[in-house]
């Protein structure tokens, strides 16, 4: 089996995606980061309607 | 008469600088004590033993910081909401419960020291466990203070103007408040123990501390350059979007070794290994202000603050950065865990990312509380930052060359037993390092009496048109 | 169409922190949840059924305890009671703790409890490192019980764990280095519970913490 379900003392589910090369650690960083690219069109396409915040 | 110009906020900022200021002599007079005893074990031997000396070096640093940064937020927070600050009584109150509390817990930590190993030790004399040693009864009672803060802050806020920077300060103080709530129990399970006592530790130290500086920072930079707040304001979010990006999850590098599961490794490394990149963030935001501002032709308000945040992004980006990225990933802190490297990389950061923002913002109170309109610097001030900075970087680099030879003798060639601490703990290099880090410990203590010095004559040495313009100043 | 700059948009920062900030604090928590159950305490229960645990039950102070390299995790692991052939604990092989290899669980967790808080009320924490956090002024006790000075020492006493407690009740007596423990007033029954919290936290897996620990004697010493 390619992914060995427990490589820790425990199992858990997060044993699980850690896989050996930083499979957890970009998964997570994957997971805080992406949906900062959907705020991103979301911000331009208000701004392009011209929904400026006041500051 | 100057004084009466203040709100009522920032006075009591004043009372809790004062207190943190004497604290930070302690700190650094105990921490001498404790070098010394690495050189000549048997100096106070049996009287203060080392893990008494430490204990008030390192609680003497935690709680002028804390004191320090409740100080700052008490001066700024009536600026920036526009209004007194909301139940100052109280506030004061909490000041002086505070104080007796502080007093009364170093006077247990020098008297009585250590107790029986039973649950009243923990309750009233010490819970021995690093940087909260306090006893429990001192952690109700500080909870109970923080409260009065807290509400003082989000009543003040609430009521006031809700400027960008407040806004960041109310969620994080709030967490900074909650954190501590997370170090205040006692289990047998020693792994569980420091899981959650990193939660206090970490979650201050390489989050909302460094975010409640990023906020402090930005006003300060407000406050002595003129600097844009819309753009203060946006580097704020970037900053906390990373400062949190990076630093709650990369709590996971203290969960390395401590019988915590083997995921940590990866977690803890990549996410830590990116705390350093707000700290350059802050580095050259505060550097692109200064340029653009001398390019304009402006004078600096506040010359000594602006130059102690100056150190401050120098010394946080290598102290906490560069310092703490050496020894984060697990392949190298595997040998470097639980040696001087913990050491060289604490002294720098604290000093770095906290101490000198901190001695800033008391800069800019001293120049509010007699009301000028600008503050240069002193010969004084200049020797005292110059001192304090170089004595506090040869003290790291000091550090660390005994940290190389700990880790490998110690670790490397006699595999981490006791036979091999003590032979590196002998060895001519390490205690070359060590005698090195004593003699920087002198030239910080040079630089401190002169900082105190300063404090308290610099605004009677300023030229004659500082003096000029101070109802201008006041009204700012 | 007016051109926009997302990028030096404050509420784009802001909902950014937001976000950041809150799905790292829930991912946190949640990591929390799943170690908190990894870190339980054992049982006796686990030990008689051999289901490993990163921190067993006390009663472990009542087994042979050492600390050997593990082919899978490719690092130094805690072995309890004894080695099977495929390099996991037995939970067999007995060894004497103040002349008895039977304490019941609850006896065990009594003294490890009272050793436990005798090393707080003593602050050992602020001389010694616990699984390598603390200070720098003694050494790691992370697994002081398998230190090959105390085997050294253990003959003249009747056994480590006499030597060890006889250390801890009047330690400048037998100072090991110019660098002194303090008389800390700890008392007799104390002592014991001490070593037994020695003993019993040599048995947490660390995941190879301290590396090749006691494997290797000593080299060259340049300059001592």
């Amino acid at each position: 089996m390619i992914l060995e379900p427990c490589r820790d003392v425990v199992c858990s589910f997060w044993s699980m995606l850690d896989q050996g090369p930083m499979t957890l650690t970009i998964t997570l960083h994957t997971l805080i980061v992406l949906p900062m690219v959907w705020i991103y069109f979301d911000e331009k396409k208000r701004l392009e309607r011209g929904d400026v915040p006041e500051e | 008469m100057h004084g009466n110009r203040l709100y009522e906020g920032q006075k009591l900022a004043l009372k809790y600088f004062f207190v943190a200021m004497v604290l930070f002599g302690a700190q650094l007079l105990f921490g001498l004590l404790a070098a010394i005893q690495f050189l000549y074990p048997d100096f106070l031997f049996g009287v203060l033993d080392f893990s008494i000396n430490r204990i008030v070096h390192i609680n003497a640093l935690v709680v002028w910081l804390l004191y320090a940064m409740i100080g700052a937020v008490y001066w700024l927070l009536p600026d920036e909401a526009g209004r007194e600050v909301v139940g100052i009584k109280l506030g004061n109150l909490a000041f002086y419960v505070l104080t007796a509390a502080v007093a009364v817990v170093v006077l247990v930590y020098l008297f009585v020291q250590v107790g029986p190993g039973k649950e009243s030790t923990i309750w009233f004399i010490t819970e021995g466990r690093e940087y909260i040693e306090a006893p429990r009864w001192a952690d109700i009672g500080i909870v109970a203070v923080v409260l009065i803060f807290l509400y003082n802050v989000y009543a003040t806020t609430m009521s006031g103007r809700r400027t960008g920077i407040l806004s960041v300060l109310m969620a994080d103080l709030i967490a900074l408040a909650g954190l501590y709530l997370a170090g205040m129990f006692y289990t047998d399970n020693i792994a569980v123990d420091q899981y959650w006592w990193w939660w206090v530790i970490h979650l201050w130290v390489e989050a909302t501390w460094e975010v409640y500086v990023a906020a402090v920072g930005g006003y300060i930079l407000i406050k002595t350059l003129n600097a844009n707040r819309k753009v203060v304001e946006m580097w704020l979010w970037i900053e906390v979007a990373m400062m949190f990006g990076s630093g709650i999850l990369g709590l996971g590098h203290h969960y390395f070794w401590i019988g915590t599961p083997e995921y940590w490794w990866e977690i803890g490394a990549l996410f830590s290994a990116l705390e350093p990149v707000p700290l350059v963030g802050l580095f050259v935001h505060v550097l692109y202000d200064w340029g653009k501002h001398s390019g304009q032709g402006h004078k600096i308000i506040n010359v000594p603050a602006f130059a102690w945040l100056t150190v401050e992004t120098f010394g946080n980006f290598l102290g906490a950065g560069v310092w703490g990225f050496m020894h984060t990933l697990p392949q190298i802190n595997l040998y470097t865990h639980g040696t001087q490297w913990a050491a060289a990389h604490g002294h720098l950061a604290f000093f770095g990312a906290y101490v000198t923002i901190l001695i800033g913002a008391i800069y800019l109170a001293i120049q509010g509380k007699a009301g000028l309109k600008e503050l240069k610097m002193t010969k004084a001030g200049w020797w005292a930052i110059v001192l304090i900075t170089a004595g506090m970087l040869f003290m790291t680099v000091a550090l660390t060359a005994s940290a190389y030879v700990q880790t490998m003798v110690e670790r490397g060639m006699y595999g981490a037993t006791w036979q091999g601490y003590f032979a590196a703990q002998a060895n001519r290099w390490f205690l070359e390092g060590m005698g090195w880090r004593l003699a920087m410990g002198v030239v910080v203590i040079a630089g401190y009496v002169l900082l105190i010095y300063d404090m308290l004559t610099c605004t009677k040495k300023q030229p004659a048109e500082a003096y000029e313009g101070e109802v201008a100043a006041a009204a700012a | 169409m007016a051109k926009v700059s997302v990028w030096s948009s404050n509420r784009f920062w802001r909902r950014s922190a937001t976000w950041v900030t809150g799905v790292s604090a829930v991912l946190l928590i949640l990591l929390t949840f799943d170690s908190m159950a990894q870190m339980q305490m054992g049982t006796a229960k686990d030990i008689k059924n051999k289901v490993d645990k990163r921190i067993p039950s006390p009663v472990v102070i009542n087994y042979k305890i050492e600390y050997k390299m593990s082919r899978k995790r490719g690092h130094e692991v805690p072995i309890i009671g004894g080695m099977s052939p495929d390099g996991k604990s037995l939970y067999q092989v007995k060894e004497k703790f103040f002349g008895r290899d039977d304490y019941t669980e609850a006896e065990a967790r009594a003294l490890i409890h009272k050793g436990k808080l005798t090393i707080q009320a003593k602050n050992c924490m602020d001389c010694h490192t616990l699984l390598g956090n603390g200070a720098y002024y003694a050494p790691d006790l992370t697994k002081a019980w398998l230190d090959p000075t105390w085997e050294t020492l253990a003959p003249a006493y009747g056994g480590k764990e006499y030597a060890i407690a006889t250390f801890l009740q009047n330690p400048p007596a037998m100072a090991m280095h110019e660098r002194k423990m303090p008389n800390l007033g700890i008392t007799k029954d104390e002592a014991k519970a001490v070593v037994a919290y020695l003993k019993f936290m040599s048995a947490i897996d660390t995941n190879g913490f301290p590396r090749n620990f006691g494997k290797i004697k000593g080299a060259v010493d340049a300059w001592k």
